[in-house]
């Protein structure tokens, strides 16, 4: 199999299983108990602790909470820091934005609240001015993403922060989770109030996740119950899975090795736009404004589902944002945000790459996309367009 | 073949040749692109069926599922075949995908329908090509039984109920009583 889906999970690192296991075997307290075993519990959910903070740039462990997930995360500080201001019925938010915050929005619009949708353009980028222009002194909440999941789209995080800093008292909610482990993030530098994570996406096991709280910001608990997280998020410490991120989190700090990632992504990207004519990045490609693993293709006039499938018969997974293969028949909202075409949306490819991917895996992945894109384009109905396209090269 | 196999290795991709008749179909919801074309011989049957699209997994092994069941039929008993796409699928939540193909295979039989009542020069106007039905008969059939609707029509001389082409004809009889 070749993983080239690591945007939607990744695997859990041998070194992260390692430092679980003995949390699975004999050392299987409630870090809440006054006895020793317990107090072993403390000691590693603590450390975890630190190393959540040292990978983010946290100023202080005692900012780092953890929950069950990114979008416990994003739910709980998106409603928390409304909470804490109820005069102020102003949101702003993206059009491009994972689902968990998104959902939330237009939920939250619908009690009541007033959304402001910030565009992006044709390559996925936010306008600041537009930003700017937005804030107003009932803006309770400014929750932008830091990487987009679909096309790696990096947004200006400390500069937003700074410009929500010096035009509102707005509190500034990032969701950072496509982000963490793949680019250095030094909170500590940035106007960021709340900052989202999630495990499964840096190699440690799903189910566990993390919020950042700056200090001095207040958030009621959303999940109320016993004291565990210092009284913030009751539900007794999953501890295996707080080790598990804790290990994730060291492993991404040390490990150097998104340069290797983003050779090989630019490898498979670069060699697929030069050998296939109906093909087109969606979003920057410029190094600093994107992720170093993520390209999102589309081949325009076949369909991405089609695709999928015919890569996965030979046994590499991708994701596709195609309507049909989504839950909601609907195509990917990121694209159509940036205006792709639906010829070109519905032909959509993200190839995310991750820790474990190889030059081999990349080169046969090369090898066989031809043939499929060629079969498909064959089939399809877009025969001008397409005579077009592969004439022209 | 299997479903999957007519995914993987669809048969029938292409555009049939003259005298050929192509019917188009596309979905706003889901984006998908069709068409389907029929090659009518001397015998006034289906000669080759082929299809080009740009959809899912389920439309594209509906196509190559359909056009191989309908080449060797007459028009009349294909587009009798396309009101099932039920039989096309395993499972009812990829209907629509099914039903798209049949849509692009309907609206070839249509052109061709369209086709022979506009070249007919036998004593009586044909108003249904499927079942070659006459203007009189059908006339007749709808002053004897006093019918009102298209889809009496049908149940009472079989005309309109094949590629549907000649609804708005039968449509202006039964007003123009």
């Amino acid at each position: 199999m070749i993983y080239l889906d690591n945007n939607a999970t990744t695997r859990v690192a041998p070194e992260v299983a390692a430092a679980m296991q003995p949390y699975l075997a004999e050392l299987f307290g409630n870090p809440s108990s006054a006895h020793a075993l317990g107090r072993k519990m403390k000691e590693a959910v603590e450390k975890s602790r630190d190393q959540v903070a040292n990978l983010i740039g946290a100023a202080n462990s005692s900012e780092i909470v953890f929950t069950s997930c990114g979008s416990e995360s994003d739910n709980w500080s998106i409603r928390g820091a409304l909470a804490t201001q109820p005069d102020k019925r102003h949101i702003i938010t993206t059009q491009v934005e994972h689902e968990a915050v998104k959902n939330l929005c237009e939920l939250l619009e619908q009690e009541g609240y007033e959304v402001t949708w910030l565009g992006v353009d044709a390559h996925g980028e936010l306008d600041l001015d537009e930003l700017r222009g937005s804030l107003r002194p009932d803006t309770a909440l400014v929750t932008v993403m830091l990487a987009n999941n679909e096309t790696g789209v990096l947004f200006p995080m400390k500069e937003i922060g700074d410009i929500v800093r010096e035009r509102s008292t707005a509190l500034f909610h990032v969701d950072g989770v496509q982000a963490v482990g793949k680019i250095p993030i030094n909170l500590r530098e940035t106007n960021v109030d709340l900052f989202a994570l999630s495990g499964h996406k840096l190699h440690a096991p799903q189910g566990i996740g993390a919020l950042y709280v700056r200090t001095g910001v207040t958030l009621p608990p959303f999940i109320v119950g016993g004291a565990q997280e210092h009284g913030r998020r009751a539900g007794t410490s999953p501890v295996p899975n707080i080790v598990g991120l804790g290990a994730a989190c060291e492993l991404a700090r040390q490990s150097d090795n998104h340069d290797e990632i983003r050779f090989l992504r630019d490898r498979l990207e670069s060699q697929i736009l030069s050998t296939i004519p109906n093909a087109g990045v969606n979003g920057m490609r410029e190094g600093t404004k994107r992720l170093p693993n993520t390209s999102n293709i589309s081949f325009e006039y076949v369909d991405g589902q089609n695709i999928l499938a015919h890569l996965d018969k030979v046994g590499i997974c991708v994701s596709t944002g195609s309507a049909c293969h989504s839950s909601t028949k609907q195509s990917s909202p990121t694209l159509r945000a940036m205006n792709v075409p639906y010829t070109a949306a519905q032909g959509s490819i993200r190839f995310s790459l991750g820790r474990y991917n190889t030059l081999e895996e990349i080169d046969y992945t090369l090898g066989v996309l031809p043939g499929i894109i060629a079969d498909l384009a064959a089939m399809s109905p877009y025969d001008k367009e397409l005579q077009a396209l592969f004439a022209s090269r | 073949m299997s479903v999957e196999d007519h995914f993987f290795q669809p048969r029938n991709v292409g555009d049939a040749n003259e005298p050929s008749f192509f019917g188009r179909a596309a979905s706003m919801q889901c984006g998908a692109a069709v068409r389907v074309s029929i090659q009518i011989d001397e015998q006034h049957r289906i000669s080759d069926a082929k299809f080009k699209a740009a959809g899912c997994g389920v439309l594209v092994s509906s196509l190559s599922m359909l056009t191989d069941r309908v080449k060797g039929l007459s028009p009349a008993d294909a587009a009798v075949i396309a009101q099932a796409p039920l039989d096309l699928v395993e499972n009812l939540e990829n209907l629509s995908c099914a039903k798209l193909a049949c849509d692009a295979l309907v609206a070839a039989i249509q052109k061709y329908s369209d086709a022979v009542r506009h070249e007919w020069n036998g004593d009586e106007a044909l108003i249904c090509t499927c079942f070659c039905v006459s203007e009189r008969v059908i006339e007749t059939e709808i002053a004897e039984k006093k019918l009102t609707t298209v889809s009496e029509v049908i149940r009472a001389c079989n005309a309109g109920g094949g590629c549907g082409s000649c609804h708005p004809l039968i449509q202006d009889i039964i007003d123009s009583r």
